[in-house]
């Protein structure tokens, strides 16, 4: 934090440094191994599984990217991402808006409606949403995953984006409305601006969340080119179980860049988290 | 503690900027979307749950029959146990693994905000990538754990762990909380931080060690965070699929059958939709009953003690 205040570390310190590291070490080895493996060829990570590879062969992971159509899965993964969480947040930073600024009959009634979605869990629908979404023409297209991915991430949303406007003081709001502005001016040109930042934490908390969702992916869809990343991982493993390097290679096309994603905006991703106060 | 008193929610001193119907506009797509994906099938499900329906000919009314069918499906009572075990699990390997790693990550000095940033790390990837990683390092013939045990000696420790009744839901539990502790790391950290440093210091000053203040400081003042982290393992552990598909499918001989695992079998794989939409409500049922009494039994909780 401020480096200006660098004491000398304690010895109690320095144990709880080396014990945290060696538990971080532990947590992050299967990653590394997974990555250290792709490089190697299948006789190899069967015979030395610790070392590192003899030879890099950079071609298992072409050979992934094509056997397992991994362009194409990314491709969808990220349309069907991208809209539902623009829907999400959209949808949900109005209703936030709404239930913590603004008085309209009926209001309580639909926050607690709306919380209901906190307590229910996904698998409770899926098999009326599936003949659902047939009946309505959706089945097997991406919007079997994007309105129902959007519409289950709404509570939360909604419940930690009332709870972020509930501690700004809506001063700027009352100087605009008293300057003239209308309530859908109030609402775009102050409040959105103002509440920036944790629409960007939501955005990215849901990013992880319909990115990674595996069960609608996996009943909605059924055309082999219109799939998610989680289901042809799943597929893919399905088939290519006993070829340990060209599965390890699937893995970390898939995974690495996640990681890295969430490297860079770690900083957001956590203090994010620590903002939407839990408590 | 001028703070304290300027964070105070300001709903209840501040009139609303505007009122009036019209404003039911801002709602309005949300409830749409709410609505049309989340209510509507959970009104039909509550429906369909009372037919014999196969999703393409006309519903038949069947009364409680699939309710009675579904106490009497010894595998969907036994899920019930999995799903509860593997919920005590969670408890453990997340809230209170995730509780002690955010204070011992506690710390200002250079290095540990890293630290942190790699334990929380696997929260981000997909439980399907995660299933299909350990089912790797879980493999009886290659994989990373049986080979550590043979380097070590100690090779006829190494086990099947994935195929065999006895370790299966276990190991489904810790892989579960290697991705998930870090999330309530984050939690817990980001409570510790709020807790001033002087309260500490006054308890070190004391004689207190860090077990003392452990149980006497920190574990009180979090006991908020406690609360909602164990709610959320709760109905988090229910809806629990992704691993339990990835990892087992439920197998094996049905050692880690959960509801959900169960539910999309009976529905997809037996083509008897009404059976399985009737173990959803069940489910449903389930979780917000224990979700309610939770809340309330935490709400006397926290009502006594302040």
């Amino acid at each position: 934090m401020s480096p200006a205040i660098e004491r000398r570390r304690s010895p109690a310190e320095w144990a709880q440094f080396g014990i945290g590291a060696l538990l971080v070490a532990v947590v992050s080895y299967p990653a590394i191994w997974m990555v250290l493996s792709a490089f190697k060829s299948n006789r190899e990570i069967f015979r030395t599984p610790f070392a590192l590879p003899a030879v890099w062969r950079w071609e298992n992971f072409a050979e992934a990217w094509q056997v397992g159509g991994l362009g194409g899965l990314y491709l969808n993964s990220l349309f069907v991402t991208t809209v539902a969480v623009t829907l999400c947040v959209g949808c949900a930073t109005a209703a936030a808006f709404a239930f913590s600024r603004l008085e309209f009959p009926g209001r309580r009634v639909a926050y607690r409606v709306l919380l209901l979605g906190l307590l229910l869990p996904p698998p409770t629908v899926a098999i009326p949403l599936f003949t659902q979404l047939r009946d309505m023409g959706l089945l097997n297209t991406p919007w079997a995953l994007i309105l129902p991915g959007a519409a289950w991430s709404l509570s939360l949303t909604v419940f930690l984006m009332r709870a972020y406007f509930n501690g700004v003081r809506p001063d700027m709001e009352e100087a605009a409305r008293i300057d003239g502005a209308n309530t859908w001016q109030i609402f775009w040109r102050v409040a959105v601006p103002m509440v920036w930042p944790a629409m960007l934490t939501m955005i990215i908390l849901n990013t992880i969340n319909i990115w990674n969702e595996l069960l609608f992916a996996l009943l909605f869809i059924v055309d082999e080119d219109k799939r998610t990343l989680p289901v042809g991982l799943v597929r893919f493993y399905g088939y290519h179980s006993t070829d340990y390097a060209l599965v390890f290679a699937a893995l970390t096309i898939t995974t690495v860049p996640i990681l890295l994603l969430y490297f860079i905006l770690q900083r957001h991703v956590i203090a994010g988290l620590t903002a939407t106060a839990m408590d | 503690m001028a703070d304290i008193a300027a964070a105070r929610p300001i709903e209840d001193r501040t009139a609303p900027v505007a009122r009036g119907a019209v404003n039911l506009l801002f709602i309005a797509p949300a409830m749409l979307l709410f609505g049309g994906f989340v209510l509507l099938p959970v009104a039909s499900a509550l429906y369909y749950a009372f037919t014999h329906w196969d999703g393409f000919t006309p519903p038949r009314w069947a009364g409680l029959a699939n309710f009675q069918r579904a106490l009497a499906d010894s595998v969907h009572l036994m899920s019930y146990v999995h799903v509860v075990l593997y919920i005590l699990g969670t408890l453990v390997f997340e809230v209170a693994f995730g509780l002690l790693v955010a204070v011992l990550l506690n710390s200002d000095r250079r290095g540990f905000a890293l630290l942190r940033g790699l334990f929380f790390s696997p929260v981000v990837l997909s439980m399907t990538a995660a299933g299909v990683l350990w089912a790797f390092v879980l493999d009886y013939r290659s994989g990373l754990l049986n080979s550590v045990l043979r380097a070590l000696g100690a090779g006829d420790l190494a086990q099947p762990w994935l195929s065999q009744p006895g370790t299966a839901l276990v190991a489904i539990i810790i892989v579960s909380g290697w991705k998930y502790s870090g999330f309530y790391m984050v939690i817990f950290f980001a409570a510790l931080r709020r807790i001033p440093r002087n309260i500490f210091e006054a308890a070190t000053l004391d004689g207190a060690g860090p077990v003392r203040g452990f149980f006497s400081i920190t574990l009180p003042l979090l006991r908020q965070n406690v609360l909602v982290a164990v709610l959320l393992a709760i109905t988090g552990g229910f809806a629990g699929f992704d691993l339990f598909f990835t990892m087992t499918n439920g197998g094996p001989f049905s050692a880690t059958e959960v509801p959900a695992t169960w539910i999309m079998k009976q529905a997809f794989d037996q083509n008897q939709l009404s059976y399985g939409i009737a173990l959803t409500v069940v489910l449903a049922v389930v979780v917000m009953l224990i979700s309610l009494i939770y809340l309330r039994l935490s709400e006397r909780l926290s009502v006594t003690r302040y």
